[in-house]
């Protein structure tokens, strides 16, 4: 049915709906605001007053903060970055094979795909540890990339075969009498075609990617460590340690970690929100 | 017409297996660098993982097996009883906490009047996930010290007496990592529960109107039993979760004050990293599985014997 033109009023019900929402919304977001406001402060500022606007602006914390996690920043880009491209690369091929070509097995392998998302990460974390730590890995790199990349498999093949399913046969077929092979018309037509699940996909998977800390925090070296293990490290111990910390670099820190997130956010939000309530993703 | 080879509308009985094997080389090729990785990364660390639980592996040496040892040490284990009831009430509060906050904002937005303005306060609520995990918890964990907000904010209204170290306190620091991030409203599972009510008909919303049906007997009547699909996906997704999440309590606690934060799956990692019992780690790793594949089992059935 066509909704007609909705009544956009201001309804007692609806004023308190929105007071509702907007209370959640600021409290969700206040994790940010705390830190924004309080990398601006030296110690003494940070422990008058932890809510308010400073009158006198610490902007030497975040050269301080920069000079700890550069180089991590650094890393988790190269790192996210690399992994995700190589699962929507493996994971395009896959889907292609399930979804558009018959061969001997297809059902068995899918099912051996599929299967992977019902083993628990924790049950692979240490033999995973254990395996990396005997390899010998051309870059530290790697020793996280390549693992996730097979993380990420599942999902991705999941999504992108039914999305390649839904391509009209047609097309495809046409495009095969004029003697296009199947890396043509993968590359030619069904990528273009699924440009925007691509992205979808590319975009969910990056934020776990992106917040991983177990398996970096044990199979990488100094060097070569991501973001969620340096915050950690600067942070040096947790909570319940007495030595106080520098809280105004610190939270530098931490807002310097979310701007990669927010720029990408700013332009592909909508791929986000399209990717999760398009139903490639429920159960 | 054999134009089209390859293409499974088209499958040809006439060939053999192994004709038809030869023939489905491309797509063994597409598949060949995603079967290596998840072989060698998932599959063969969960082979290692379930075999070495009933083993003395140290993760250097050659293992001995040992049989159900591990097994028999970890039910008996008093440490493991204590991090097993650590475990469910986490997840018993984390389902609460899974459902309830994401449920709440769906339906106030999904009742705003205008899609606008329903558009704008879904982009707010999606926001937050730009803030790093990592980040959220040590945010929190600055918010729980002594000198931390949440002491701050008690003083503040008058109320010193409950002032204490939320984290080092035994009473206190299970329900402080549990709650850690409140209200926190998970964006995938608020945006599931919101694309689920879009996807009710606008005629069981005008059929509910005529009989009366508004407001909360709305939501109890309608929404409820019709989001039941989404509703089940994020109860599983949460139970899976919190069995085997640990990563707050070994950033902010390390599992103390004593045992008060520990959780198994917590156990699992200091055990092999920590004390290098790596046989040990892994019989608890797969008694957690067991409860996963349990549990989820157990969802499902639920959920489908009631259909």
């Amino acid at each position: 049915m066509t909704a007609g033109p909705r009544r956009v009023g201001l309804t007692p019900g609806e004023i308190v709906r929105q007071a509702v929402l907007v209370l959640f919304g600021l409290l969700a977001l206040f994790p940010l605001y705390f830190s924004l406001v309080n990398s601006f402060k030296d110690r003494v500022q940070y422990a008058e007053n932890l809510l308010n606007i400073p009158s006198t602006l610490h902007p030497e914390n975040y050269a301080v903060a920069w000079a700890q996690i550069q180089g991590p920043l650094l890393n988790s880009v190269i790192v996210t970055v690399t992994s995700v491209l190589a699962t929507l690369v493996l994971a395009s091929l896959s889907a292609y094979a399930f979804a558009l070509m018959d061969f001997p097995g297809r059902h068995l392998l899918f099912g051996i795909t599929f299967a992977l998302l019902l083993v628990p990460e924790f049950l692979t974390l240490i033999p995973l540890y254990v395996q990396i730590r005997n390899l010998t890995l051309p870059s530290n790199y790697l020793a996280i990339i390549l693992p996730t990349i097979a993380a990420g498999q599942p999902f991705a093949i999941l999504v992108l075969r039914a999305a390649f399913e839904a391509i009209p046969k047609d097309m495809l077929e046409a495009a095969r009498l004029d003697g296009a092979g199947h890396l043509q018309l993968l590359r030619r037509i069904v990528l273009p075609i699924s440009l925007p699940i691509l992205i979808s996909v590319a975009i969910i998977r990056l934020i776990p990617v992106w917040n991983e800390y177990l398996l970096p925090s044990l199979v990488l070296d100094e060097a070569h460590r991501t973001l969620p293990v340096a915050l950690v490290n600067f942070q040096g111990g947790g909570a319940a340690t007495a030595v106080t910390p520098n809280y105004g670099a610190l939270m530098a820190s931490y807002v310097l970690s979310a701007v990669p997130l927010l720029v990408l956010f700013a332009f592909l939000m909508r791929y986000y929100i399209q990717g999760v309530t398009s139903g490639g993703v429920k159960g | 017409m054999t134009a089209l080879p390859g293409f499974r509308p088209s499958p040809s009985p006439r060939w053999g297996t192994l004709a038809r094997l030869r023939r489905g080389w491309p797509a063994y090729l597409f598949l060949l660098p995603t079967l290596l990785l998840v072989g060698y990364f998932s599959y063969y660390p969960a082979y290692i993982a379930v075999t070495r639980a009933f083993t003395d592996w140290d993760g250097l040496n050659v293992p001995n097996f040992t049989g159900v040892e591990n097994f028999q040490r970890a039910v008996s284990d008093p440490v493991m009883g204590q991090a097993t009831l650590n475990m469910a009430i986490w997840v018993v509060l984390g389902l609460i906490l899974a459902l309830v906050p994401p449920l709440l904002i769906s339906e106030l937005i999904f009742h705003l009047r205008g899609q606008r303005r329903q558009y704008a306060y879904r982009t707010l609520f999606v926001i937050p996930i730009v803030i790093p995990s990592l980040v959220l918890l040590l945010v929190w964990g600055s918010f729980y010290r002594s000198d931390g907000l949440l002491n701050n904010l008690l003083a503040s209204v008058g109320l010193s007496g409950l002032r204490h170290d939320w984290l080092s306190d035994p009473g206190t620091a299970l329900y402080s990592l549990i709650f850690l991030g409140f209200p926190y409203v998970d964006a995938f599972n608020f945006l599931l529960l919101y694309a689920g009510l879009q996807a009710i008909p606008q005629d069981v919303f005008d059929a509910a109107k005529i009989d009366g049906a508004t407001g909360w007997r709305r939501v109890l009547r309608i929404d409820l039993p019709l989001l039941r699909p989404q509703l089940g996906l994020i109860a599983v997704l949460a139970i899976i979760g919190n069995v085997q999440y640990f990563i707050s309590p070994l950033v902010l606690t390390s599992g103390g004050p004593g045992f008060a934060t520990t959780v198994p799956a917590l156990l699992m990692y200091f055990t092999a990293t920590r004390d290098g019992e790596y046989g040990y780690a892994m019989a608890i790793a797969v008694l957690l599985m067991i409860l996963v594949v349990a549990l989820t089992g157990l969802s499902r059935w639920l959920s489908r014997g009631s259909r």
